[in-house]
C-alpha cells in the first residue's frame, strides 16, 4: 500500500515438532524431534524446595486426553528471541507441542483462586482455541506439587513459573541456534501507519489481583518470566504496547 | 490469566491473539497499539486505572476503541467504567466480554450496546473448561463490524 508507513518488522519463525518422547537428554532438533529427560528434575525441585515438593513431567500424545489433570495454570509456547528486542527482529517458536503447568499442594488443595480445572483432561481443556493446543498437538504436562498451602501464595506461584522457565531454557538455547531458513512456517508482522484509515486503539483489561490472578509484562524471552514484572508492580496503570510487542510474547499469564 | 478458568486467556492466547491478528490484517484500519491495564482488587483503584486508560485513549485521538477483558464478575467494574468513560468522551467504542447467563454485567452503562458476548458454553456458565469461553475469529469480526458502524455513524453525524 503506497500510503503505509512501515515502522518496524517482526518475523516469527515456527519449527514444528512431529515427535515428542522421553530420551537421554532434553533436546529439540530442527527436523521436528523433541526428547525430554527427567533426570534434572530433582535438582530443579531442590532449588525451589521452599515452595515446591515435587515436579512431574509427562508427555501427553495428541488425542490421549482421557487422563486426570490437576488444575491447569497456563498453556505456554516455547519461544525465544534470536535477533532484536521485543516487537522487532526475529523470534523462533516451537509449534506442535505446548507446555501446560498444573498445580496442587501436598494436602491435595488445587492451585487455583476462582474456579479450578482439575479433572479429566478431555473434559477440562477445550482444544483448538487461540490459547489452547490443537487436536494434533502434543502437551507437556508440567505438574507441580507445592508444599502445603503454597499453592495459594503469590510468591510461590511466581517461583513455580520461574522453575518452568528454567526447565524451558534448555530448549530455548537450542531453538535460538536453529537455521531460520529451515523453519516450517514464517510470519512477518509490521507495526505500520495506515495513513487515511480509521485509527483504532485496543484496550485490554487484564487480571492483576494477586496469587493465581496475575499478569506479567515484558519478560526477557517471549512468554517468559525473568526480566518481566507484574502489572500489580506497575500499580495496574495503563501501559502502551505496539501491536508487534504484543505479538512477540510481551504478556505472560501468571495463574 | 483471568477470573474463571473458561474465560482465562493463556500465554498462548496472547501470543496468537485473534483480535490483534485480524485488526492488523484489516486494510481499512490503522491499528495504533494495545493499551494494557491491570484489574486490581480495590474498587477505588479499579475506577482510577480504567478511567486513566480512557484518558490515554482520548489523548491519542483514536477514531474508535475496542475494549476486551480476560474475566468477569468484579472485573466488570473496571471494564464497564472504561467503556463508559470512552463513551462520555464521544469516542466510538466496541468490546469483547464474556457474559453468558452467569456473568451478565454487574454494573451498567449506556455505552455497552456494541460489546460482543463471546460466551460459548451452551448453558452460559463458567464451566471451568480452559479455553471454552475465549473469543474466536468470529467474535472479533463481529466486534470490528460493530465498531466500524459506530465510527461511520459518528463521521456522518448520525
Amino acid at each position: 500500500m503506497p500510503n503505509d508507513i512501515e515502522l518496524r518488522r517482526l518475523v516469527i519463525k515456527a519449527f514444528h515438532m512431529t515427535e515428542v518422547s522421553f530420551g537421554e537428554e532434553n533436546k529439540v532438533t530442527i527436523d521436528g524431534k523433541m526428547t525430554l529427560n527427567n533426570d534434572g528434575l530433582d535438582a530443579l525441585t531442590e532449588k525451589y524446595k521452599e515452595v515446591i515438593e515435587k515436579i512431574d513431567i509427562q508427555i501427553i500424545n495428541p488425542g490421549d486426553h482421557d487422563r486426570y489433570t490437576n488444575t491447569i495454570m497456563d498453556i505456554i509456547p516455547i519461544s525465544t528471541k534470536v535477533l532484536g528486542k521485543c516487537g522487532e527482529g526475529i523470534t523462533h517458536t516451537i509449534t506442535g507441542v505446548y507446555v501446560m503447568p498444573t498445580g496442587v499442594d501436598t494436602a491435595g488443595k488445587q492451585a487455583h483462586e476462582f474456579g479450578s480445572s482439575e479433572g479429566n483432561l478431555k473434559d477440562m481443556l477445550y482444544l483448538n482455541r487461540a490459547g489452547t493446543p490443537g487436536d494434533d498437538d502434543f502437551i507437556i504436562s508440567f505438574d507441580i506439587t507445592f508444599k502445603e498451602g503454597m499453592g495459594q501464595e503469590r510468591q510461590a506461584i511466581i517461583e513455580a513459573y520461574r522453575a518452568v522457565e528454567e526447565w524451558m531454557t534448555t530448549f530455548r538455547l537450542q531453538l535460538k541456534k536453529f537455521d531460520g531458513m529451515k523453519c516450517t512456517e514464517s510470519h512477518e508482522y509490521y507495526d505500520r501507519i495506515r495513513k487515511g484509515q480509521k485509527k483504532v486503539l485496543v484496550i485490554k483489561e487484564m487480571i492483576a489481583h494477586g496469587a493465581m490472578l496475575d499478569t506479567w509484562i515484558f519478560p526477557d524471552e517471549p512468554s517468559g518470566v525473568e526480566g518481566g514484572r507484574s502489572l500489580i508492580d506497575y500499580g495496574c496503570m495503563p501501559i502502551m504496547l505496539t501491536p508487534n510487542e504484543f505479538r512477540d510474547g510481551a504478556i505472560h499469564s501468571m495463574n | 490469566m483471568g477470573v474463571g478458568p473458561s474465560t482465562k486467556e493463556t500465554s498462548l492466547h496472547h501470543f496468537r491473539d485473534p483480535l490483534i491478528r485480524i485488526l492488523g490484517e484489516d486494510k481499512g484500519i490503522d491499528l495504533m497499539g494495545v493499551l494494557i491495564f491491570g484489574s486490581p482488587e480495590g474498587n477505588e483503584q479499579k475506577i482510577r486505572c480504567s478511567r486513566t486508560a480512557a484518558v490515554v485513549a482520548e489523548c491519542a485521538r483514536p477514531d474508535g476503541v475496542i475494549v476486551s477483558s480476560d474475566g468477569w464478575g468484579n472485573l466488570d467494574v473496571d471494564y464497564v467504567n472504561c467503556v463508559n468513560e470512552l463513551g462520555k468522551r464521544g469516542i466510538p467504542v466496541a468490546g469483547l466480554n464474556w457474559s453468558g447467563t452467569a456473568g451478565t454485567f454487574v454494573v451498567d452503562s449506556p455505552y455497552l450496546k456494541d460489546v460482543v458476548d463471546f460466551n460459548k458454553n451452551p448453558e452460559g456458565i463458567e464451566s471451568n473448561i480452559v479455553g471454552e469461553n475465549n473469543y474466536t475469529d468470529d467474535d472479533v469480526r463481529e466486534c470490528i463490524k460493530r465498531l466500524k458502524i459506530s465510527m461511520l455513524k459518528k463521521e456522518r453525524g448520525l
